[in-house]
Protein backbone atom coordinates (compact mmCIF):
# COMPACT_ATOMS: atom_id res chain seq x y z
CA UNK A 1 0.00 0.00 0.00
CA UNK A 2 2.56 2.36 1.07
CA UNK A 3 4.45 1.80 -2.39
CA UNK A 4 0.92 2.83 -4.22
CA UNK A 5 1.02 6.19 -2.22
CA UNK A 6 4.90 6.79 -2.77
CA UNK A 7 4.01 6.35 -6.74
CA UNK A 8 0.88 8.15 -7.19
CA UNK A 9 3.02 11.20 -4.97
CA UNK A 10 5.84 11.16 -7.66
CA UNK A 11 3.56 10.80 -10.49
CA UNK A 12 1.68 14.03 -9.33
CA UNK A 13 5.04 15.93 -8.83
CA UNK A 14 5.94 14.37 -12.44
CA UNK A 15 2.69 16.56 -13.54
CA UNK A 16 2.97 19.23 -11.50
CA UNK A 17 6.33 19.83 -13.00
CA UNK A 18 5.80 19.45 -16.59
CA UNK A 19 2.71 21.75 -16.18
CA UNK A 20 3.21 24.29 -13.56
CA UNK A 21 7.04 25.32 -14.09
CA UNK A 22 6.46 25.31 -18.21
CA UNK A 23 3.82 27.87 -17.50
CA UNK A 24 5.95 29.46 -14.59
CA UNK A 25 8.83 30.27 -17.10
CA UNK A 26 6.31 30.64 -20.34
CA UNK A 27 7.07 34.29 -21.64
CA UNK A 28 3.74 36.45 -22.35
CA UNK A 29 2.91 38.28 -24.97
CA UNK A 30 3.01 41.39 -22.97
CA UNK A 31 6.44 40.41 -22.20
CA UNK A 32 7.92 39.87 -24.73
CA UNK A 33 6.61 42.81 -26.67
CA UNK A 34 7.88 45.30 -24.06
CA UNK A 35 11.66 43.02 -24.77
CA UNK A 36 11.31 43.80 -28.39
CA UNK A 37 10.26 47.80 -27.85
CA UNK A 38 13.18 47.92 -25.27
CA UNK A 39 15.27 46.27 -27.73
CA UNK A 40 14.15 48.83 -30.37
CA UNK A 41 15.09 52.50 -28.26
CA UNK A 42 18.36 50.77 -27.50
CA UNK A 43 19.39 50.28 -31.04
CA UNK A 44 18.32 53.70 -31.63
CA UNK A 45 20.12 55.29 -28.73
CA UNK A 46 23.26 53.31 -30.15
CA UNK A 47 22.29 55.15 -33.18
CA UNK A 48 22.41 58.09 -31.82
CA UNK A 49 26.01 57.71 -30.02
CA UNK A 50 27.66 56.33 -33.18
CA UNK A 51 26.30 59.78 -35.35
CA UNK A 52 27.19 61.95 -32.58
CA UNK A 53 30.32 60.13 -32.22
CA UNK A 54 31.09 60.94 -36.03
CA UNK A 55 29.13 64.63 -35.68
CA UNK A 56 32.51 64.93 -32.90
CA UNK A 57 34.99 63.66 -36.06
CA UNK A 58 35.00 60.18 -35.12
CA UNK A 59 36.05 57.54 -37.49
CA UNK A 60 32.67 55.03 -36.58
CA UNK A 61 32.97 52.52 -39.66
CA UNK A 62 34.08 49.49 -37.09
CA UNK A 63 31.18 50.05 -35.08
CA UNK A 64 28.38 49.50 -37.66
CA UNK A 65 28.78 46.02 -38.36
CA UNK A 66 27.66 45.43 -35.10
CA UNK A 67 24.53 47.75 -35.04
CA UNK A 68 23.95 45.83 -38.29
CA UNK A 69 23.65 43.06 -36.88
CA UNK A 70 21.48 44.30 -33.68
CA UNK A 71 19.36 45.92 -36.39
CA UNK A 72 18.65 41.93 -37.97
CA UNK A 73 18.57 40.62 -34.42
CA UNK A 74 16.13 43.05 -33.45
CA UNK A 75 13.90 42.17 -37.39
CA UNK A 76 14.25 39.06 -36.00
CA UNK A 77 12.54 39.74 -32.64
CA UNK A 78 9.78 41.42 -34.15
CA UNK A 79 9.19 38.46 -36.66
CA UNK A 80 9.10 35.88 -33.51
CA UNK A 81 6.57 37.98 -32.06
CA UNK A 82 4.39 38.17 -34.70
CA UNK A 83 4.30 34.57 -35.06
CA UNK A 84 4.05 33.41 -31.28
CA UNK A 85 7.15 32.42 -30.71
CA UNK A 86 6.93 34.64 -27.28
CA UNK A 87 10.48 33.13 -26.07
CA UNK A 88 12.13 33.49 -28.93
CA UNK A 89 11.40 37.12 -29.45
CA UNK A 90 13.00 37.78 -26.42
CA UNK A 91 16.10 35.59 -26.75
CA UNK A 92 16.49 37.92 -30.08
CA UNK A 93 15.76 40.83 -28.42
CA UNK A 94 18.37 40.13 -25.76
CA UNK A 95 20.77 39.56 -28.11
CA UNK A 96 19.93 43.00 -29.69
CA UNK A 97 20.10 45.40 -26.55
CA UNK A 98 23.34 43.46 -25.76
CA UNK A 99 25.07 44.69 -29.15
CA UNK A 100 23.45 47.79 -29.34
CA UNK A 101 24.79 48.76 -25.42
CA UNK A 102 28.21 47.21 -26.46
CA UNK A 103 28.24 49.86 -29.60
CA UNK A 104 26.89 52.43 -27.52
CA UNK A 105 30.24 52.10 -24.59
CA UNK A 106 32.45 51.78 -27.25
CA UNK A 107 30.89 55.48 -29.66
CA UNK A 108 31.09 57.03 -26.13
CA UNK A 109 34.75 56.57 -26.38
CA UNK A 110 35.39 57.12 -29.92
CA UNK A 111 33.69 60.56 -29.26
CA UNK A 112 36.12 61.54 -26.16
CA UNK A 113 38.98 60.37 -28.26
CA UNK A 114 38.15 62.52 -30.95
CA UNK A 115 36.73 65.64 -28.47
CA UNK A 116 40.32 65.50 -27.53
CA UNK A 117 42.09 65.15 -30.27
CA UNK A 118 40.10 68.16 -31.75
CA UNK A 119 41.20 69.99 -28.56
CA UNK A 120 44.82 70.16 -29.92
CA UNK A 121 43.99 71.90 -32.71
CA UNK A 122 46.81 74.80 -31.26
CA UNK A 123 49.36 72.07 -31.78
CA UNK A 124 48.77 72.23 -35.46
CA UNK A 125 48.37 75.89 -35.64
CA UNK A 126 51.70 76.36 -34.26
CA UNK A 127 53.04 74.06 -36.67
CA UNK A 128 51.53 76.44 -39.57
CA UNK A 129 53.69 79.38 -38.09
CA UNK A 130 56.64 77.51 -37.33
CA UNK A 131 56.50 76.07 -40.65
CA UNK A 132 55.73 79.88 -42.33
CA UNK A 133 58.33 81.36 -40.25
CA UNK A 134 61.36 78.48 -41.07
CA UNK A 135 60.50 78.57 -44.37
CA UNK A 136 60.11 82.18 -44.97
CA UNK A 137 63.50 82.93 -43.25
CA UNK A 138 65.37 80.13 -45.60
CA UNK A 139 63.67 81.84 -48.48
CA UNK A 140 65.47 84.87 -47.14
CA UNK A 141 68.96 83.82 -46.65
CA UNK A 142 68.75 82.10 -50.11
CA UNK A 143 67.73 85.39 -51.75
CA UNK A 144 70.32 87.39 -50.10
CA UNK A 145 73.45 85.04 -51.10
CA UNK A 146 71.41 84.83 -54.27
CA UNK A 147 71.46 88.88 -54.60
CA UNK A 148 75.30 88.64 -53.54
CA UNK A 149 76.24 86.49 -56.20
CA UNK A 150 74.10 88.10 -58.40
CA UNK A 151 75.56 91.45 -57.93
CA UNK A 152 79.27 90.04 -57.96
CA UNK A 153 79.08 88.83 -60.95
CA UNK A 154 77.44 91.82 -62.62
CA UNK A 155 80.00 94.18 -61.09
CA UNK A 156 82.98 91.94 -61.96
CA UNK A 157 82.16 91.68 -65.41
CA UNK A 158 83.48 93.99 -68.33
CA UNK A 159 81.35 95.75 -71.01
CA UNK A 160 82.22 94.30 -74.44
CA UNK A 161 82.27 96.60 -77.54
CA UNK A 162 80.60 93.83 -80.19
CA UNK A 163 80.59 94.93 -84.09
CA UNK B 1 68.81 87.35 -69.00
CA UNK B 2 66.46 87.46 -66.08
CA UNK B 3 67.16 91.11 -64.11
CA UNK B 4 67.51 90.68 -60.19
CA UNK B 5 63.45 92.63 -60.15
CA UNK B 6 62.17 89.50 -61.99
CA UNK B 7 64.13 87.10 -59.79
CA UNK B 8 62.73 88.68 -56.68
CA UNK B 9 59.12 88.63 -58.24
CA UNK B 10 60.00 84.59 -58.54
CA UNK B 11 61.64 84.12 -55.35
CA UNK B 12 58.37 86.12 -53.74
CA UNK B 13 55.57 83.63 -55.22
CA UNK B 14 57.52 80.75 -54.13
CA UNK B 15 57.66 82.00 -50.94
CA UNK B 16 53.93 82.75 -51.11
CA UNK B 17 52.90 79.04 -52.33
CA UNK B 18 55.39 78.12 -49.47
CA UNK B 19 53.22 79.71 -46.71
CA UNK B 20 50.31 78.81 -47.94
CA UNK B 21 50.84 74.81 -48.04
CA UNK B 22 51.75 75.40 -44.92
CA UNK B 23 48.94 77.03 -43.41
CA UNK B 24 46.84 74.68 -45.51
CA UNK B 25 46.27 71.97 -42.55
CA UNK B 26 45.42 74.71 -39.88
CA UNK B 27 43.04 76.08 -42.24
CA UNK B 28 41.16 73.18 -42.95
CA UNK B 29 40.47 72.62 -39.17
CA UNK B 30 38.57 75.15 -39.06
CA UNK B 31 37.35 75.95 -42.88
CA UNK B 32 33.89 73.89 -43.55
CA UNK B 33 33.28 73.49 -46.89
CA UNK B 34 29.65 73.76 -47.56
CA UNK B 35 27.44 70.31 -47.77
CA UNK B 36 26.17 68.94 -51.04
CA UNK B 37 22.67 67.78 -51.68
CA UNK B 38 21.90 64.96 -49.83
CA UNK B 39 20.06 62.26 -50.94
CA UNK B 40 19.67 58.43 -50.27
CA UNK B 41 19.33 55.98 -53.11
CA UNK B 42 17.16 52.97 -53.59
CA UNK B 43 17.39 50.50 -56.17
CA UNK B 44 16.25 46.76 -56.90
CA UNK B 45 19.19 44.27 -58.65
CA UNK B 46 18.23 40.93 -60.41
CA UNK B 47 19.32 37.86 -58.96
CA UNK B 48 22.79 38.27 -60.66
CA UNK B 49 23.38 41.33 -58.82
CA UNK B 50 23.03 43.21 -62.54
CA UNK B 51 19.60 45.04 -63.72
CA UNK B 52 18.62 42.15 -65.43
CA UNK B 53 16.91 39.04 -64.57
CA UNK B 54 14.05 40.35 -63.06
CA UNK B 55 11.25 38.28 -62.41
CA UNK B 56 8.17 39.07 -64.31
CA UNK B 57 6.23 35.49 -65.33
CA UNK B 58 5.69 34.09 -61.83
CA UNK B 59 4.04 30.86 -60.39
CA UNK B 60 3.40 29.75 -57.05
CA UNK B 61 5.15 27.65 -55.29
CA UNK B 62 8.38 28.81 -56.87
CA UNK B 63 11.20 31.17 -55.08
CA UNK B 64 12.53 34.20 -56.63
CA UNK B 65 15.22 35.93 -55.60
CA UNK B 66 16.18 39.81 -56.04
CA UNK B 67 18.28 42.39 -54.51
CA UNK B 68 17.61 45.58 -52.72
CA UNK B 69 20.19 48.13 -52.89
CA UNK B 70 20.06 51.71 -50.38
CA UNK B 71 22.92 53.97 -50.89
CA UNK B 72 23.84 56.41 -48.17
CA UNK B 73 24.52 60.05 -49.39
CA UNK B 74 23.09 62.33 -46.63
CA UNK B 75 26.64 63.40 -45.27
CA UNK B 76 26.55 61.13 -42.28
CA UNK B 77 25.36 57.24 -41.04
CA UNK B 78 22.27 56.67 -41.59
CA UNK B 79 19.61 54.03 -40.34
CA UNK B 80 16.89 52.99 -42.61
CA UNK B 81 13.88 50.61 -42.49
CA UNK B 82 13.10 48.89 -45.58
CA UNK B 83 9.58 47.55 -45.83
CA UNK B 84 7.97 45.36 -48.06
CA UNK B 85 4.73 45.17 -49.10
CA UNK B 86 2.41 43.40 -51.85
CA UNK B 87 -0.65 45.07 -53.44
CA UNK B 88 -2.88 44.30 -56.45
CA UNK B 89 -3.53 46.77 -58.99
CA UNK B 90 -6.59 48.44 -57.23
CA UNK B 91 -4.18 49.12 -54.10
CA UNK B 92 -2.68 51.77 -53.25
CA UNK B 93 1.56 52.90 -53.87
CA UNK B 94 2.84 55.54 -52.04
CA UNK B 95 1.92 58.94 -53.23
CA UNK B 96 5.49 60.61 -54.06
CA UNK B 97 3.54 63.83 -54.88
CA UNK B 98 2.49 64.23 -51.37
CA UNK B 99 5.35 61.94 -49.34
CA UNK B 100 2.87 59.78 -47.94
CA UNK B 101 3.23 55.45 -47.46
CA UNK B 102 1.10 53.24 -49.39
CA UNK B 103 -1.25 52.36 -45.91
CA UNK B 104 -0.78 48.42 -46.70
CA UNK B 105 0.89 46.46 -44.04
CA UNK B 106 3.99 45.97 -44.26
CA UNK B 107 5.00 42.21 -44.74
CA UNK B 108 8.76 42.30 -43.71
CA UNK B 109 10.91 44.82 -42.51
CA UNK B 110 15.03 45.35 -43.26
CA UNK B 111 16.95 47.43 -41.10
CA UNK B 112 20.08 48.94 -42.55
CA UNK B 113 23.15 50.97 -40.76
CA UNK B 114 24.88 52.32 -43.93
CA UNK B 115 27.72 55.21 -43.63
CA UNK B 116 27.84 58.15 -45.45
CA UNK B 117 28.78 57.48 -49.24
CA UNK B 118 28.45 54.25 -48.77
CA UNK B 119 25.52 51.65 -50.33
CA UNK B 120 24.35 47.83 -49.20
CA UNK B 121 22.50 45.19 -50.57
CA UNK B 122 20.06 43.12 -49.33
CA UNK B 123 18.41 39.74 -50.48
CA UNK B 124 14.68 40.11 -51.05
CA UNK B 125 13.27 36.01 -51.42
CA UNK B 126 9.97 35.65 -52.06
CA UNK B 127 7.72 32.80 -52.78
CA UNK B 128 3.96 32.83 -53.48
CA UNK B 129 1.34 30.27 -52.61
CA UNK B 130 -2.11 28.89 -52.46
CA UNK B 131 -2.39 30.35 -56.00
CA UNK B 132 -5.59 29.74 -57.91
CA UNK B 133 -7.50 30.90 -60.55
CA UNK B 134 -11.58 31.09 -60.77
CA UNK B 135 -13.62 33.49 -62.79
CA UNK B 136 -10.90 35.75 -64.84
CA UNK B 137 -9.31 36.61 -61.29
CA UNK B 138 -6.28 35.32 -59.34
CA UNK B 139 -6.01 35.04 -55.63
CA UNK B 140 -2.56 35.11 -53.69
CA UNK B 141 -3.41 32.98 -49.89
CA UNK B 142 0.03 33.54 -48.40
CA UNK B 143 3.64 35.17 -49.39
CA UNK B 144 6.95 34.25 -47.88
CA UNK B 145 9.54 36.68 -47.65
CA UNK B 146 13.11 35.81 -46.55
CA UNK B 147 11.26 33.08 -44.93
CA UNK B 148 8.90 34.79 -43.16
CA UNK B 149 5.15 33.97 -43.98
CA UNK B 150 2.20 36.34 -44.37
CA UNK B 151 -1.17 35.57 -45.09
CA UNK B 152 -2.67 38.09 -47.61
CA UNK B 153 -5.23 37.15 -49.95
CA UNK B 154 -4.77 39.12 -53.17
CA UNK B 155 -6.80 39.23 -55.61
CA UNK B 156 -6.71 40.28 -59.05
CA UNK B 157 -8.53 40.80 -62.13
CA UNK B 158 -7.73 39.41 -65.71
CA UNK B 159 -5.96 42.86 -67.25
CA UNK B 160 -7.49 42.50 -70.76
CA UNK B 161 -5.04 45.37 -71.87
CA UNK B 162 -1.59 43.37 -70.48
CA UNK B 163 -3.41 40.07 -70.66
CA UNK B 164 -2.53 39.21 -67.17
CA UNK B 165 -3.05 39.02 -63.51
CA UNK B 166 -1.01 42.01 -62.38
CA UNK B 167 0.14 42.38 -58.46
CA UNK B 168 3.16 44.43 -57.43
CA UNK B 169 5.90 44.11 -54.61
CA UNK B 170 7.27 46.81 -53.63
CA UNK B 171 9.62 48.29 -51.00
CA UNK B 172 9.51 51.97 -49.46
CA UNK B 173 12.51 53.32 -48.19
CA UNK B 174 12.22 55.24 -44.46
CA UNK B 175 14.38 56.78 -42.60
CA UNK B 176 15.49 57.57 -38.91
CA UNK B 177 14.62 60.90 -37.71
CA UNK B 178 16.95 61.58 -34.52
CA UNK B 179 15.50 64.85 -33.80
CA UNK B 180 12.05 63.07 -33.59
CA UNK B 181 13.77 59.80 -32.68
CA UNK B 182 10.76 58.32 -35.01
CA UNK B 183 10.86 56.88 -38.71
CA UNK B 184 9.63 58.52 -41.71
CA UNK B 185 8.93 57.86 -44.68
CA UNK B 186 11.80 58.90 -47.32
CA UNK B 187 9.77 59.13 -50.10
CA UNK B 188 11.14 56.19 -52.00
CA UNK B 189 10.17 53.13 -53.09
CA UNK B 190 10.96 50.25 -55.76
CA UNK B 191 8.49 48.40 -57.47
CA UNK B 192 8.27 45.00 -59.43
CA UNK B 193 5.16 44.46 -61.32
CA UNK B 194 4.29 39.99 -61.37
CA UNK B 195 2.36 38.48 -63.80
CA UNK B 196 1.19 35.33 -62.10
CA UNK B 197 0.74 32.47 -64.49
CA UNK B 198 -0.57 28.94 -63.58
CA UNK B 199 2.73 27.52 -64.48
CA UNK B 200 6.44 28.73 -65.90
Amino acid sequence: MRFWVNVLVVSLLVVCIVFFVHTAFAVTYQEAADQVAEADQTLRNAFNGVLDAEKNGANVSALLPRLTEAGSALTRAEEALRIGNYSDAVNRAGTCKSLASSVTGDAVALKIDAVAASGNWWIMVLFSVAASVVFTGVLFFVWRWFRRGYLKKMLGSRPEVTG
Amino acid sequence: MWSLNDYRTVLMAVGLIGVFVCCVPSVMLFARLPPGETFSELYVLGPGHMAEGYPFNVTGGVNYLVYVGVGNHMGSVAYYLLQVKFRNQTEPLPNSTSAVPSDLVSLYTYRVLIEDNSSSEVPLNFLLSDVSFSDNESTVGNILINGVQSTINEHSSWDTNSTGYYYQIFVELWIYEAKSDAFVFHNRFVNLWLNMTASS
